[in-house]
């Protein structure tokens, strides 16, 4: 049993963590949510020994302990796996797993490497992975790298007595449906060896894999529950302190879009190496949704469109013009907005200011011979940051320190203020928590009204469903189902699955 | 939070409370060193290097490295001088010709420089190297190792004459200055040079044409090397493959030292003059107080990890090898 | 840091190297080729002759490889028939070359040759003797070896002392500062033998003038931007005090030049050393009060004449005297009264040398400490 009693934290002035209780006892699976800035991430941190709390006391099987590194942690049995993948991807399977432990290997100052193999290979039968221990980390998929982690912080069973508990940040973030039941059912499987803590966004994840849930808000606990008595909408309400969910996706604010008025269209449209035929056309004021799973070829889809791939043959019209040459600043020139998933590399320069970032890629309507409009670009900014509510001190703040939400506003205004009328989403509320989700889902709805054409893949299949006026099923490449999505007449989640798979 | 902020400003500040205290150093140690002749000394061996240091400023802000200075420099410096003599010596006639005549040698090393580079994908460092040894060559199949000197007084007044105390020549180092501060702060080239620096991927998904920029970028240093050139001929009044000489640590250490990132993205033109002033205060303040010659090159690598170490943010440095 | 710029220092030395090597290097293999047939009916009595050397970028070099070639043509040879081994500063690549060498034209070799670093001078004059060809050395040598130890096949070893010329420079320069006053002595790089003993004559010169000021010495490297630099903190730290400046080499005497214009300082006593064709120039005008000239095309010259006459057999070289085997180079000051003779004797034109003389420049025999 593990226990935390009273933990208090503050980071110069800011109290994280007030008075935090928290249990777990052995074999159980405690899902951990709260908000964005609602202290999890402290918490874990005090938990696997990273942080150390400035209040309050630790416990192990009832002793007291302190953790000065995540070290000491280990030798308590508390392991972390990682959510920024934590494996060194050009070492071995093996030295992954016992990178820092390598000591029971060592013989007059080499190391066994088949002795190493051997009980690497131990360690990967507890997860169900059956791969060669010599195999170099960035060859293996992501679930797997995923299960390595799991079978390194495994290997702490035979270092230390008692049950271990193990951390889990985010695991299901960069896998596949499929992948995700599989790292479930190995989670399951090891409970009599180990207790989980479990934390991740996606709530039904959370309801499906716990035992019991805590919901932190603002640094407390304002409750624990029991999973089979919980819902997502109830886990929401807590996390928020108010009901969200009938209002959430904008439902009320879907009008229906311009049937004669073709955005964009792409006949026949091979992507480049995969050999597929894509056929959309794209209205304006149109949702229209690509859904399948992780790896079905959605993002090469978008990226086409963009310019940034080269199809291999068939015609992508822009406003009934064909596109001839292919490159994102073609694209750009052609009222094409691209938001990409990973925002901290293709979305936000950070180190550039608000109204930088804004003008990137509209440069030329505030330059005179090359020569920048300063005081323009700013109004440009200011008048975004009020429309868009985005909490900046000023226009001159650093886009690199802002919170996930103000990012992706300050990336949408860069868009929408340039005029592009061909929005492209991928994953456009990865990472945000709840009330800044809503505000893009607003924003989608506004920029809609606004006859712009939204092409979305969105975080989860209800945020399709949700937003969307058209969904297209993707499979290998391919659009396999079209479905229509008018308010009152969406389709389940279910109808979805079973062309998805 | 706010602590954090404050050391963030703090930061900002760092390399111009270096140079402050290494100037209140130098003149405890020396009063000789608080006087207006020596700032116009320090002022005359920082105008070349300044310029030098302003251009491969350029192509670090984009996250790209440049080392064919001293190649550039020394065609530059042999090509102007020639042109020059061959012109009947005096740009009060139509020697004028060979200002223009080194801008664009420059330009054109930078951008053979940018061509191998974006074109042929090889790496900045190995294309740039590359090239200043190319550039080191040519320098010698021109003079055939030899001297050339210029002996023209309106050329060389840009040393020996004095307005207020300092010499021509670092007016027009700052006039330059300013010239790269309004192209940095005030042209879409500069701020391109931060978007490519601060996120290639997102320049690039945001419409930028990333290759062509790096280009640009590199035929803006070479210009700006064919400054520092002219500038450092103007100071010896010889040209020749020497010239170029030692802008290499010089140029690099001052940027940096002046806290423009090596990764890209951050620092300017104003970074840059501080960092040069620094680099040349050190190598000033040391003559003047005397320390032993042995002690220099040691207390100047010193300096420069010290000024490297307070300026720089280390949070963001976990990439650093 | 200093090993960074060392490093750099290092890269520029090599990466010029390289380029020259390119270029000489593709010359001296087009040499080699087209000597093959032509060795083949050489007779002892016509040995190939061969320069190995640093590199040609340097006027020193340049002024020796010039020499070699006016020795080759007096023979009415052309001056490709000289090989050029450049051993870019490597001793690794110059014994290796050489080695090459031997083992293609046997003993039918005349070299002249700077084994780069003293300890490479035996195992090149061992490969040559082992071959029964002939070199001759200069500069670099350890002090425990003698071409009399090797019977004819080392032929002699030719250094320069340089203590001597310059306390005579600085002499000169004490004398034109009227005997007091402060001076300032500019290096070359510290460990480097000839910054070494040309520092060391300065401060014999001191002794003699008590009421000369030594403000300070300190080394530019044998650079013109460094140079430039220090004198100008000099003026700083000293202002009027300077009364002289004595430099280790010409090309930092430039710099000094040129940081004294700035200051509008015209006549300031400075000396220097090397007798590069500039400074001649520069002492004729009287910017510069005296240089040093070493005259390295006629070391270039006779150092292959020596090795090409002993092969020949027009002197058994263990029949001579040590003093003709071990000798110092010639050095002749190059003050204001004589710069402009001296300008158009050796400077506008080279003497025409007789190569058979091979001692009449001599220094006298090498004295060891």
């Amino acid at each position: 049993m593990f226990e935390l009693q009273n933990i208090e934290k503050r980071y110069t002035g800011v109290h994280v963590l007030k008075g935090v209780d928290f249990r777990i006892d052995d074999g159980e699976i405690i899902g951990l949510v709260g908000e964005n800035g609602a202290g999890k991430s402290t918490l874990m941190k005090i938990i696997y020994g990273a942080v150390q709390q400035d209040g309050g006391t630790i416990q192990v099987d009832g002793e007291t302990v302190t953790f000065r590194t995540p070290r000491d942690a280990m030798k308590m049995g508390v392991g972390m796996v990682y959510q920024e993948q934590s494996l060194i991807p050009n070492l071995t399977v093996m030295e992954n797993i016992f990178l820092g432990f390598e000591k029971p290997f060592v013989r007059f100052g080499a190391i066994r490497w088949k002795k190493m193999a051997e009980a690497a290979r131990v360690q990967l039968a507890k997860v169900g992975l059956d791969i060669d221990p010599a195999t170099i980390t960035s060859r293996l998929t992501f679930a797997q790298r995923q299960l390595v982690e799991l079978a390194k912080v495994l290997a702490l069973e035979e270092r230390v007595e008692g049950k271990l508990v193990i951390l889990l940040d985010e695991p299901t973030s960069v896998l596949s449906r499929d992948e995700i039941e599989l790292l479930f059912s190995v989670v399951r499987a090891l409970r009599r060896r180990a207790s989980f803590i479990f934390v991740s966004h996606r709530l039904d994840e959370i309801l499906a894999l716990s035992d019991r849930i805590y919901v932190l808000k603002d640094g407390a606990v304002v409750d624990v529950m029991t999973a089979k008595d919980a819902s997502i909408a109830t886990i929401q309400k807590e996390m928020v302190g108010r009901d969200i969910s009938n209002e959430y996706y904008r439902e009320d604010r879907q009008i229906p879009y311009d049937e004669n008025k073709v955005l964009l269209e792409l006949d026949h449209v091979g992507v480049a190496g995969r050999g597929n035929d894509v056929s959309l056309r794209l209205h304006a004021g149109e949702v229209l949704a690509l859904v399948g799973v992780e790896g079905s070829g959605r993002e090469p889809i978008l990226r086409t469109i963009f310019g940034m791939l080269r199809p291999d043959r068939g015609t992508l019209r822009i406003r009934g013009k064909p596109v001839r040459s292919f490159s994102p600043s073609h694209s750009v020139a052609h009222g094409i907005g691209y938001i990409p998933r990973e925002r901290k590399i293709e979305g936000i320069a950070s180190g550039m200011n608000v109204f930088e970032n804004m003008t990137l890629s509209q440069m030329k309507n505030y330059t005179k011979g090359s020569v920048l409009n300063i005081s323009a670009e700013r109004k440009l900014a200011r008048e975004w940051i009020g429309k868009l509510s985005i909490k900046v001190p000023s226009e001159y703040a650093d886009c690199g320190n802002l919170s996930g939400g103000n990012q992706q506003k300050v990336v949408l205004a860069k868009w929408r203020s340039g005029g592009s009328d061909i929005i492209l989403l991928d994953h456009p509320t990865r990472g945000l928590d709840i009330g800044a989700k809503e505000d893009v889902y607003a924003m989608i709805r506004d920029m809609s009204a606004d006859g712009v054409g939204i092409i979305l893949i969105a975080d989860t299949l209800e945020e399709a469903i949700g937003l969307s006026h058209t969904i297209a099923v993707i499979k290998d490449g391919d659009i396999k189902k079209w479905f229509n999505c008018q308010p009152g007449a969406k389709p389940s989640l279910y109808n979805l699955i079973q062309h998805m798979v | 939070m706010n602590r954090f902020l404050a050391m963030e400003t703090l930061r900002k500040w760092v390399p111009l409370l270096v140079l402050a205290g290494l100037c209140l150093f130098f003149t405890a140690m020396n009063p000789h060193f608080l006087t207006l002749r020596n700032f116009a000394r320090i002022a005359i061996s920082s105008s070349p290097a300044l310029m030098v240091a302003i251009g491969v400023m350029f192509v670090i802000l984009m996250g790209s490295i440049d080392l064919s200075m001293e190649g550039t420099v020394a065609v530059c410096a042999v090509l102007f001088a020639l042109t020059l003599n061959a012109l009947g010596g005096s740009i009060a006639g139509r020697g004028w010709v060979a200002i223009p005549v080194a801008l664009f040698a420059g330009a054109v090393m930078g951008a053979v420089n940018g061509l191998v580079h974006v074109r042929l994908r090889i790496p900045s460092f190995m294309a740039s190297l590359s090239l200043g040894f190319i550039g080191i060559g040519l320098s010698l199949l021109i003079t055939g190792g030899d001297r050339i000197l210029i002996d023209d007084p309106l050329f060389r007044s840009l040393l020996t004459v004095r307005v207020g105390g300092f010499p021509l020549m670092m007016y027009a180092a700052l006039a330059c200055l300013l010239v790269a501060w309004f192209i940095q702060d005030h042209t879409t080239t500069g701020r391109n040079f931060y978007a490519v620096g601060g996120g290639e991927e997102l320049a690039r998904a945001s419409g930028l044409n990333v290759g062509r920029l790096r280009i640009i970028g590199f035929v803006l240093a070479g210009i700006f090397y064919a400054l520092g050139a002219i500038f450092a001929v103007a100071r010896l009044g010889i040209a020749e493959t020497e010239t170029g000489r030692n802008f290499m640590f010089m140029s690099i250490t001052s940027v940096v030292v002046g806290g423009t990132a090596l990764r890209g993205g951050e620092g300017g033109v104003w970074n840059t003059l501080i960092g040069v002033l620094i680099v040349n205060v050190i190598g000033n303040g040391m003559v003047v107080i005397g320390l032993a010659d042995y002690f220099q090159d040691g207390v100047l690598g010193l300096l420069v990890i010290t000024a490297v170490w307070l300026s720089t943010d280390r949070r963001s440095l976990s990439f650093v090898k | 840091m200093s090993f960074i710029r060392k490093y750099i220092e290092q890269q520029t030395i090599n990466r010029r190297n390289l380029l020259l090597m390119s270029a000489y290097g593709l010359c001296g293999a087009a040499v080699t080729s087209a000597m093959k047939p032509y060795a083949a009916k050489a007779a002892s009595s016509d040995p190939q002759i061969a320069w190995s050397y640093r590199d040609r970028t340097n006027p020193y070099w340049n002024a020796i490889v010039s020499g070699g070639n006016a020795f080759v043509q007096s023979l009415g040879k052309p001056e490709r028939a000289l090989i050029n081994l450049i051993n870019e500063g490597s001793s690794e690549k110059s014994l290796s070359d050489i080695q090459s060498l031997l083992s293609r034209y046997g003993s039918n070799v005349a070299l002249a040759v700077d084994p780069n670093d003293m300890p490479n001078c035996r195992p090149v004059v061992e490969a040559v003797s082992k071959a029964q060809a002939y070199a001759s050395t200069i500069w670099n040598k350890t002090d425990d070896l003698h071409p009399w130890d090797f019977g004819d096949h080392y032929v002699s070893h030719m250094t320069w002392s340089d203590v001597g010329p310059s306390e005579q420079t600085a002499r000169v320069l004490f004398d034109a500062m009227g005997g007091k006053g402060g001076v300032v002595h500019l290096g070359g790089i510290t460990s480097n033998n000839p910054a070494i003993e040309r520092l060391a004559g300065f401060r014999n010169a001191l002794k003699a003038y008590p009421n000369i000021e030594l403000l300070a010495v300190q080394a530019a490297d044998w650079d013109t931007q460094k140079a430039n630099q220090v004198m100008s903190g000099f003026l700083t730290r000293y202002g009027d005090a300077i009364k002289g400046v004595h430099c280790a080499s010409d090309t930092m005497a430039y710099g000094v030049i040129e940081a004294l214009r700035a200051e509008g300082i015209e006549n300031m006593p400075i000396v220097s050393y090397d007798g590069n064709p500039q400074a001649v120039d520069l002492v004729t005008k009287g910017k510069i009060l005296a240089t040093v000239f070493t005259n390295p095309y006629w070391a270039g010259g006779i150092t292959a004449s020596l090795a090409y006459y002993a092969a020949t057999g027009v002197f058994k070289p263990s029949s001579e005297p040590k003093e003709h085997r071990e000798f110092y180079g010639p050095t002749t000051l190059v003050t204001t009264k004589d710069a402009r003779d001296f300008k158009v004797k050796y400077i506008d034109t080279n003497p025409n040398y007789d190569w058979k003389k091979f001692w009449a420049l001599s220094g006298g025999q090498i004295q060891y400490k």
